[in-house]
């Protein structure tokens, strides 16, 4: 993991520790991957499940979601995508340099 | 039936925070919509394919997994996608700080 990768994820951290311990209360797990690389950087699944959820949900759908979004108002962006399922449910958070998916 | 919906879309839209419904079949046509033409149209083609790549994206991770609502939290709106076998719903809000 990069330096700068490192640092980015790090102070978002503690800048929502509250909220990110509210969350992960709930959670089954989280996954987090690079933005530009679409790597994955840090999760608590197992390598083929996180690796799933990046390939699927954050390479293609959220890049679909993103530049939808910008299709309808150019000045908008993405902010947070939740995708609700039967079993579950995903919370993406893309950032600047990473992505962050929970999975509640 | 109709006059059910139409009750129900009413009341929806009259929530201060709501900017507008629109419902589509299958096909991505607006069936019933609150918003003007074009950017109803503009909506339906986009949440079309997104739904479609979503309901895709949640059976190739989980097979026995299906898709129930994704929720679009914009900069300037939040927009709530519901598909179903025989319509899409859309729901258009500005929420409120």
């Amino acid at each position: 993991m990069s330096k700068i990768y490192l640092k980015a994820m790090e102070e978002v951290v503690q800048r929502n520790m509250e909220n990110t311990n509210r969350i992960m209360e709930q959670a089954q797990g989280y996954v987090v991957s690079e933005n530009v690389t679409d790597t994955l950087l840090h999760t608590s699944f197992d390598l083929t499940t996180a690796q799933g959820i990046v390939k699927h949900m954050h390479a293609s759908f959220l890049r679909l979601a993103q530049s939808g979004v910008r299709d309808i108002d150019p000045e908008d962006s993405l902010c947070f995508l939740r995708v609700r399922t039967r079993k579950f449910e995903f919370l993406v958070a893309p950032e600047q340099y990473f992505t962050v998916t929970a999975v509640l | 039936m109709s006059a059910e919906i139409e009750e129900i879309l009413k009341r929806y839209q009259s929530y201060p925070n709501v900017a507008g419904i629109i419902i589509l079949d299958p096909f991505a046509i607006p069936i019933k919509t609150t918003m003007d033409y074009t950017l109803t149209v503009h909506y339906a083609a986009v949440v079309h394919t997104l739904a479609a790549k979503a309901a895709k994206m949640v059976s190739s991770l989980d097979a026995n997994n299906e898709l129930m609502t994704i929720r679009l939290r914009t900069k300037q709106h939040e927009v709530v996608i519901v598909p179903s076998e025989s319509y899409i719903i859309i729901v258009v809000q500005k929420p409120g700080e």
